[in-house]
C-alpha cells in the first residue's frame, strides 16, 4: 500500500474535485445561505425542498454528500434518508442531519434512520465545513476500498476462469491414460493438478501395466508445470515398451533440469507383469507401497528406496529397481501422503496405523478401496479437506482384461529370436573395479530390442552375480541380512574382503536361442568358491526372508528353469520371452 | 525467533525452534547466506517438518557446495527421521 504521503496527496486531489452536496431543506431562505457558504468552498451545489424531491434528484445524479433538515412537508427527512440509503448500489452517500431539533431522541432517530452525523441549528459555520470534510474523507477512503475490493473479486474471477482453462489444457497432456481399467480403483481429487498430485496409468506393450503416483512439492503453477513433462515422458515411453528403470531416470533428467531447487517430485512408478507375476516397483519420497492378499492380510511394505525425483544430476541418480513375485488376488496400493497427514477438526493425523488397520485379512477385498476412504472420511468427519488424497488400488489378477493391450502389441520393439552368446570372464583385479552387470544388460538389448524384459533379465543377472562373488567367492554369509544390525555389518565386511582379494574369478556365459516363436536366453554363471550342498537350497527356501528376501524365489519366479550345479559354484537360469510381432 | 545461527569454530551450527515449513524459509535462509564452510542443522527442539523443509534444505546443500556439501543434521526425532528416509536424505546429508 502507499505510504502516509502519498495518502494525504490523493485527498488533496480528492478535495480539489468540484464535489457535489445536495441541500434538503423546505426553507428557502436556508438553501441560500448554506449555498453561498458552500460554493465559496469550491463544492457544486444542488437544492431540494422536501425529502421527496431530494430521492427524484438522487435516482438522477447521485451527490458526493447530503446535508438533510428533518421536518419537512411531502416527506421528511428521516424518510428520505431511508429511501437514498435503500437505494444506493455499492456508492457510499454520506448524509449529514441540520436541524433545530435539539432533544436526544431527534438527534438518535437522525441516526436510526441511516443519516451519518448530525448538527444543530444553528449551525457554526467552521464545524459545519469540518464536519463535511471528515465525511467527505470517509467517503473517499470507503470508495478506495470498494475499488480494491472489486479489483480482488474481478481478480479471483479471472484466475478462477484462468484455472478451468489450464485444467482442460492439463487434462488432456496429463490425462488419465489406463486408469478405468476393471482392475484398477483410484480416488485424486478434481483439482488435483493445481495440488501438485498427479496419477497415471498404461499398458506397455508386452502387456505390462504401468502405474505412476508423482507428488510435487508446493502447489498451483508451479507443481502444475512439472507434470507436463513427466506426463509426455511416461506415456511415450510405456507405448515404446521402455522399462520403469529407463522412464524414471528420464523423468529426473527432466525434472532436474526445469525445477529449481528446492522443488522436487516424490513419487512411486509401478510395473505389473501379469505374464511374469511380478511386480517392479522404484520409489522415493512416497509413504510405503502396500501388498495386501486376501489370505495373508498385509503381505508386504515396500519402503520408498530412492530420492524422490528431480533432485539428484543424471550421473548420481539410482535408476535400480526392486522386483517382487506376486500372488493371484495380491492387491497393490500406492497413496500420497495426504492419505497419511489427513487431518481431523482437532489437528490429529489419520497416520499410517489406522491405514494399516483397513487391511484386515477377514474383510472382503473387493470393498477395501471402499474401507480405506470410509475410513479416512470417518476421520477427518466433515472438516472439509479430501484435496490431497490421492490413492489407488491394482487388483494383481493374471486374467484381467488385456483388450487394451492388444493394439500395443504391434509396436512391440524387439527383433525376432536369434541365435548368439556372449561370454564375459572376470578376474580378482576386475571384479574390484567392473560392474558388468550394465554392460551384459546393455549388449542384450542391443541384439534382441527385449527392452520391455531389461529389469528382468537385470534382476535375475544381478542376484546371481551377487551370490557368486558374495557367497561364492567372498565367503559372506547371507542369514546375517537377516537383522538390520547384521545388514551393515554385511555390507562393511564385503567390502573389506573385495579389498584384500588377490584370488579367483566369475565367468559369465550368455546364450541366447530362438525355440519356436520364443526367446530363450540361458545364463550360466561360475565362480572360483567352493560352492556348497545346494540339494537343500534347491528346494528349501523357507530361510530365505526378511532382508535378504527376493533372491531365490525370485528368479525362480521369473525364469522357465533354475539349477545349481557343479559343486554349487555354479548355476544355470532360463529366461524365456515370447515375440509378439 | 525460530531460527537461529551461531558459529562454532567453522561450523555454522542452525537451529530451527517449533515448526519447520515453509513460514520459516526466509529466516532460514538469512541463517546460511553469508556463512560459508560446514553446516550443522540441529533439530533438538523442531517438532514437525514438512516437503518445504526438505527443500529448503536441499538449497542449504546447494548453497553449501552441491555434492561437496558437508551438511549434518543433528537430533532429529522419530518422526522426523522417518519423513527424512522416505526422501532417502541420508544419502545426501549426514543424519544423527
Amino acid at each position: 500500500m502507499s505510504t502516509q504521503g502519498s495518502v494525504e496527496s490523493e485527498l488533496d486531489d480528492f478535495d480539489n474535485k468540484a464535489l457535489s452536496i445536495l441541500v434538503v431543506d423546505d426553507d428557502r431562505t436556508n438553501r441560500l445561505v448554506l449555498n453561498a457558504l458552500l460554493s465559496k468552498e469550491g463544492y457544486k451545489i444542488s437544492e431540494a425542498a422536501d425529502g421527496q424531491q431530494a430521492v427524484d434528484s438522487c435516482l438522477e445524479t447521485t451527490p458526493d454528500l447530503i446535508l438533510m433538515d428533518v421536518m419537512m412537508p411531502v416527506m421528511d427527512g428521516y424518510e428520505a434518508t431511508r429511501q437514498i440509503k435503500a437505494m444506493e448500489v455499492d456508492a457510499f452517500i454520506p448524509i449529514i442531519f441540520l436541524t433545530a431539533l435539539t432533544d436526544d431522541e431527534s438527534l438518535a432517530a437522525c441516526v436510526t434512520a441511516g443519516g451519518d452525523d448530525f448538527l444543530s441549528k444553528p449551525f457554526n459555520r467552521i464545524i459545519l465545513q469540518a464536519k463535511i470534510r471528515a465525511m467527505l474523507r470517509l467517503k473517499h477512503s470507503y470508495s478506495v476500498q470498494l475499488q480494491q475490493k472489486k479489483m480482488l473479486s474481478n481478480h479471483a474471477k479471472q484466475e478462477e476462469q484462468e484455472q478451468l482453462v489450464a485444467k482442460k489444457l492439463f487434462s488432456n497432456v496429463v490425462h488419465t491414460g489406463s486408469l478405468e481399467s476393471p482392475n484398477i480403483k483410484y480416488i485424486i481429487s478434481p483439482m488435483s493438478i493445481f495440488n501438485g498430485d498427479m496419477l497415471l496409468a498404461a499398458y506397455s506393450p508386452s502387456g505390462s501395466l504401468f502405474v505412476m503416483l508423482g507428488d510435487f512439492t508446493g502447489h498451483g503453477l508451479k507443481a502444475a508445470i512439472g507434470a507436463l513433462p513427466v506426463s509426455e515422458i511416461f506415456y511415450g515411453m510405456v507405448a515404446k515398451g521402455y522399462s520403469i528403470g529407463d522412464i524414471v531416470f528420464e523423468i529426473n533428467a527432466r525434472l532436474k533440469k526445469i525445477l529449481p531447487t528446492g522443488l522436487f517430485c516424490a513419487g512411486s512408478l509401478v510395473e505389473f507383469d501379469p505374464e511374469y507375476q511380478s511386480i517392479s516397483i522404484w520409489s522415493g519420497g512416497v509413504p510405503d507401497t502396500i501388498v495386501f492378499h486376501p489370505e495373508e492380510g498385509i503381505r508386504m511394505k515396500i519402503e520408498p528406496k530412492n530420492v524422490p525425483l528431480g533432485i539428484l544430476e543424471p550421473n548420481t541418480f539410482n535408476r535400480s529397481v526392486q522386483m517382487y513375485p506376486l500372488k493371484e488376488d495380491d492387491r497393490i496400493y500406492l497413496y500420497s501422503d495426504g492419505v497419511i497427514e489427513a487431518e481431523n477438526a482437532a489437528g490429529g493425523m489419520f497416520g499410517q496405523s489406522r491405514l494399516d488397520q483397513c487391511f484386515d485379512k477377514d474383510s472382503d477385498p473387493d470393498f477395501l478401496f471402499e474401507t480405506v476412504l470410509g475410513s479416512l472420511s470417518d476421520f477427518v468427519d466433515g472438516k472439509s479437506q479430501t484435496d490431497d488424497t490421492t490413492c489407488i488400488e491394482i487388483l494383481c489378477n493374471a486374467s484381467h482384461d488385456q483388450n487394451e493391450t492388444e493394439e500395443w502389441k504391434s509396436k512391440s520393439r524387439s527383433k525376432i529370436p536369434l541365435g548368439w552368446d556372449i561370454a564375459l570372464d572376470l578376474n580378482a583385479d576386475a571384479l574390484k573395479e567392473v560392474d558388468p552387470l550394465p554392460i551384459i544388460t546393455q549388449t542384450i538389448m542391443e541384439i534382441q530390442g527385449i527392452i520391455e524384459h531389461r529389469e528382468r533379465i537385470y534382476t535375475v543377472l544381478a542376484e546371481l552375480f551377487s551370490n557368486a562373488l558374495d557367497h561364492g567367492i567372498l565367503g559372506l554369509d547371507s542369514k546375517l541380512k537377516q537383522s538390520a544390525e547384521g545388514f551393515a555389518q554385511y555390507y562393511t565386511q564385503r567390502e573389506e574382503n573385495l579389498n584384500n582379494l588377490t584370488d579367483g574369478f566369475v565367468k559369465i556365459h550368455i546364450r541366447h536361442d530362438a525355440v519356436d516363436n520364443k526367446g530363450q536366453l540361458t545364463i550360466h554363471i561360475q565362480d572360483s568358491g567352493k560352492g556348497f550342498e545346494y540339494q537343500d537350497q534347491n528346494t528349501d527356501m523357507s530361510h530365505n526372508t526378511g532382508h535378504s528376501g527376493r533372491g531365490i524365489p525370485l528368479i525362480k519366479t521369473l525364469c522357465r528353469e533354475f539349477e545349481y550345479c557343479g559343486n554349487g559354484n555354479e548355476v544355470t537360469a532360463i529366461y524365456e520371452w515370447e515375440y509378439k510381432n | 525467533m525460530s531460527v537461529m545461527a551461531e558459529q562454532s569454530g567453522s561450523d555454522t551450527i542452525i537451529k530451527i525452534v517449533g515448526r519447520f515449513d515453509f513460514n520459516v524459509h526466509q529466516e532460514f535462509r538469512n541463517a546460511y547466506e553469508g556463512a560459508d564452510g560446514d553446516f550443522v542443522v540441529d533439530m533438538s527442539q523442531t517438532d514437525y517438518i514438512d516437503s518445504s523443509a526438505l527443500g529448503m534444505l536441499l538449497l542449504l546443500r546447494e548453497h553449501a557446495g552441491g555434492d561437496k556439501a558437508s551438511i549434518k543434521i543433528t537430533h532429529t526425532n522419530e518422526e522426523i527421521k522417518k519423513i527424512l528416509t522416505i526422501s532417502n536424505f541420508q544419502t545426501m546429508f549426514n543424519i544423527e
